[in-house]
C-alpha cells in the first residue's frame, strides 16, 4: 500500500478536501494530515485503489480494504464547509465512501473493514452522541447497499461496552469488531458476525495460540461467525512481531475448531 | 536564563545529515558527488581545517572506527556552523543556543536505549511515512550504563561560539516509543482494571528511567553544561489527566536537586492540542521554557491577528493560566519544503509576544523540530528564516 496513514487518499484525492496540518493519531507515536473540508466532497471512486498494486487483489485469497469509518473521519476532519457533523457524515458516506466501495467492489475487493477507533477512543471519556452512531449506520447502510462486498466495522483503542448492544443494532456491516483489550469479551452478549480482536496489537509480546483462544471464552457459541484478529492494526510492533501474533492467531483457530 | 535581547533565537532538534556523514557508517562507498557536497557545504559554512575533512572522504570506503569518529566530529562542526552562520546576509547572523544537530547520534531513542541497561531491540516501527525507529522492549529495571551525550557535548562547547545547549531524550518519550514488557508482566499480575495496569506499569518505568537520564543530566552539568532541553514529544501520545501529570512528574524528578536551566520541548499533539496538558504540565517547576511547535498548524498569511495566526492558539494557554517564564516558539513547519515569507515568520513571533503577554526576551524562536527530514538547502533556509524573522521581529517592536 502507497498510502502513509489511513486518512491520506481522502486528503491527497478526494475533492473538497485539502491537507491540513500534521496530527497524532489516538495514543500512538504515529500520525496523519488533517483533513480539511472545504468544499462539497465529491471521489470518483479511485482514491483508495489508486494506492495499491491491483495484483494483490488476483492472488486468489479474500483481499480486504479498510478505510476510516464515518464518524472517525468526521471526529478527526477541520469542516468549515457543512453546516453540522451530520451533513459531513451523510456527505463522506454517500459523496466518498460509496463511489470508493463500489469501485472496490468492482475491482474485486472481497471485504471492506471501515475502522472506528473514533466512536471509542473518546477524549477524557467524553461519550458519543447516540444520534451520530445512528447516523453512521444509516450513511454505511447506503454505501453498502447492492454492493458485493462482505464487510466489517472495528472499534479499536478504546472501550466499546458504553456502545453496545447499539453497535449490533444500529452498524449495517456483517462484522462488528472489538479490541479485546480495551473491551471485555463478558460485555459483547450475542450476535452475527464478530471481529474478536484477542492479540494485542500494541505489545510486543507475542502470546501463544493458547493464551490467545482463552481470550475467546464461551463466544464461540454466542456468535454465527467469529474472525479472530488482532487488537487494532499492526504497525505498532516490528513486523517480525505482527508476523508471530498472525501465526499464533491461525494456530489458535486451529485450536478453537478443534483440528 | 532569560537573553538580554529581544526574541532570542534556538535550534529545537536534529539537522539533516550528509550523505558523506552517513554513508561510511551503513558500509557503503563515497562518491565524488558525496565529496562535491561536504566541499561546497563546507566552504559555504566556513568550516575550517577543511582539508583534512576532504583528504579523509577521499579514502571513499573501508574506514575505520577512529575515521568514521572523526567524520562525526566534522559532521558536528557543520552543524554549528549551519546554525552559527543562518541567516548570513544578516548584521548579525545566527541563531543564540546552538547544539550539534544530533549529528553524533543515531536519532533521540536509539541512542539513549542503547545506552541504558535493560533494553532488547526488536525491531523497525513506522512513526511517519516512510520515517521508522527502532523499537527497544525493556526487559529488566533500567539502569545507568554511561553518560552517552557527554563526548557531543564536550565537542559542542569547544567548538561552538554561540551558547551550547545539550537536548536530553526525556523518559516519558522513551517510554512511550518502547515495549513495556518487563513493566507489564510485573502490573499484569495485580487485580486492576486494564487502563490501570497499563498507566501504573508506564508510570513506574518512566520514573525508574527519569532516575537514569538525571544521572546522565547531572554528569553534563557538572562538565559545564548549562542549557538542558529535555526532548518530549510524546508529552501528548497518552492523552489522560494523571498521563499528563505524569510529564510533569518525570520532568521534575529528571531535574530534581540539580542546578542548570531546564527547558521541555514537545511537538504534534493529537487534534485537542496542547491543552490536554493543562493545567499539570506547570507543574514542572524547573523548567524555565516551554518550546513547542506551532507553525504546522498556522496559515502562510501575513497578519498578527487571531483569524491569521489560528496554529499559535495554545499560546493562549500559558497566559490564561499567568505563566510568566519562558517560551519557545516554533515558527517554521518542518515537514514540509514550502517556506513561509520572512513576513509571515515575523508575525508569527510578533502574535506570540502579543497573545503572551510576555516580555520579548522570553519568547524564544526556533522551529518547529528537528529538520532531519528536509534536505541540507531547505533546513538551512528555514534556519535562516528563524534567524531573519526574529531580526524582522525586534525592528518592529523597536519601530512601535
Amino acid at each position: 500500500m502507497h498510502w502513509q496513514d489511513i486518512l491520506r487518499p481522502f486528503t491527497t484525492s478526494v475533492k473538497g478536501v485539502k491537507k491540513g496540518a500534521m496530527v497524532r493519531w489516538f495514543n500512538t507515536n504515529t500520525f496523519y494530515f488533517t483533513p480539511v473540508v472545504a468544499g462539497e466532497l465529491l471521489s470518483d471512486g479511485s482514491a483508495v485503489s489508486r494506492t495499491f498494486n491491483p495484483s494483490l487483489v488476483k492472488s486468489g485469497a479474500i483481499t480486504k480494504v479498510i478505510l476510516p469509518d464515518p464518524l472517525t473521519f468526521v471526529e478527526l476532519a477541520e469542516n468549515s464547509y457543512y453546516t453540522s457533523r451530520e451533513r459531513l457524515i451523510f456527505a463522506y458516506c454517500d459523496n466518498v465512501l460509496r463511489p470508493e466501495v463500489e469501485h472496490l467492489s468492482r475491482m474485486g475487493i472481497g471485504y471492506v473493514q471501515f475502522s472506528a477507533p473514533g466512536v471509542v477512543a473518546r477524549f477524557r471519556g467524553k461519550p458519543l452522541p447516540r444520534a451520530e452512531l445512528e447516523q453512521a449506520g444509516e450513511g454505511l447502510r447506503t454505501v453498502l447497499k447492492g454492493v458485493k462486498v462482505r464487510s466489517g466495522y472495528h472499534t479499536f483503542f478504546g472501550d466499546a461496552a458504553p456502545y453496545l448492544p447499539a453497535l449490533f443494532d444500529l452498524i449495517p456491516t456483517d462484522d462488528i469488531g472489538f479490541d479485546f483489550t480495551e473491551t471485555d469479551p463478558a460485555s459483547l452478549g450475542s450476535g452475527e458476525g464478530l471481529i474478536a480482536g484477542v492479540a494485542d496489537a500494541r505489545s510486543s509480546y507475542v502470546e501463544s495460540a493458547g493464551e490467545l483462544a482463552l481470550r475467546m471464552g464461551g463466544l464461540g457459541e454466542k456468535f454465527r461467525k467469529i474472525t479472530l484478529a488482532p487488537s487494532c492494526d499492526l504497525q505498532y510492533v516490528p513486523r517480525s512481531v505482527a508476523d508471530a501474533k498472525l501465526r499464533n492467531l491461525a494456530a489458535a483457530r486451529l485450536r478453537l475448531i478443534g483440528k | 536564563m532569560t537573553d538580554h535581547k529581544a526574541f532570542p533565537t534556538q535550534e529545537i532538534g536534529s539537522l539533516p545529515k550528509f550523505s558523506w556523514r552517513t554513508k561510511p557508517f551503513r558500509q557503503q562507498p563515497l562518491e565524488e558527488g558525496d565529496i562535491a557536497v561536504a566541499r561546497a557545504w563546507g566552504r559555504r559554512l566556513g568550516v575550517k581545517n577543511l582539508e583534512p575533512l576532504l583528504r579523509l572522504l577521499k579514502k571513499r570506503s573501508g574506514f575505520t572506527d577512529e575515521e568514521r569518529r572523526r567524520i562525526v566530529e566534522f559532521s558536528m562542526l557543520y552543524a554549528i556552523a549551519m546554525q552559527e552562520k543562518a541567516g548570513e546576509h544578516l548584521r548579525e547572523p545566527g541563531l543564540d543556543l546552538v547544539w550539534s544537530g544530533e549529528q553524533a547520534r543515531t536519532e533521540m531513542y536509539e541512542t539513549p536505549v542503547s545506552n541504558i541497561k535493560g533494553f532488547e531491540f526488536l525491531g523497525r516501527v513506522r512513526s511517519f511515512d516512510n520515517k521508522y525507529w527502532r523499537e527497544a522492549s525493556v526487559r529488566r529495571k533500567p539502569a545507568y550504563l554511561r553518560d552517552y551525550h557527554l563526548d557531543e557535548f564536550l565537542y559542542t562547547k569547544s567548538h561552538a561560539r554561540r551558547r551550547p545547549k545539550i537536548p536530553v531524550t526525556d523518559a516519558i518519550t522513551i517510554v512511550a516509543w518502547s515495549d513495556h514488557y518487563y513493566y507489564t508482566r510485573k502490573w499484569g499480575r495485580r487485580s486492576l482494571a486494564p487502563a490501570a495496569k497499563r498507566f501504573s506499569a508506564r508510570r513506574e518505568m518512566t520514573l525508574e528511567l527519569a532516575g537514569v537520564i538525571r544521572r546522565v543530566v547531572r554528569d553534563l552539568l557538572r562538565r559545564g553544561a548549562r542549557e538542558i532541553q529535555l526532548d518530549s514529544p510524546a508529552a501528548t501520545q497518552y492523552q489522560t489527566v494523571e498521563d499528563a501529570k505524569l510529564v510533569a512528574e518525570s520532568f521534575n524528578e529528571t531535574t530534581r536537586g540539580l542546578d542548570g536551566t531546564f527547558s521541555l520541548h514537545s511537538c504534534f499533539p493529537p487534534k485537542y492540542g496542547y491543552g490536554i496538558l493543562f493545567p499539570h504540565l506547570l507543574e514542572a517547576k524547573n523548567c524555565s521554557r516551554f518550546s513547542f511547535e506551532y507553525a504546522n498548524r498556522d496559515g502562510y498569511a501575513v497578519g498578527v491577528d487571531d483569524g491569521r495566526r489560528v496554529g499559535y492558539e495554545d499560546l493562549k494557554l500559558f497566559r490564561d493560566y499567568g505563566y510568566e517564564k519562558e517560551l519557545g516558539v516554533g515558527v517554521v513547519h518542518v515537514h514540509t519544503d514550502r517556506l513561509p515569507t520572512l513576513a509571515a515568520v515575523r508575525d508569527r513571533i510578533l502574535y506570540a509576544q502579543k497573545v503572551t503577554d510576555l516580555p520579548p526576551e522570553k519568547i524564544f524562536v526556533n522551529p518547529d523540530c528537528g529538520l532531519r527530514t528536509r534536505s541540507p538547502e531547505v533546513a538551512y533556509e528555514m534556519l535562516g528564516l528563524v534567524a531573519a524573522g526574529a531580526d524582522e521581529a525586534r525592528e518592529a517592536l523597536a519601530g512601535n
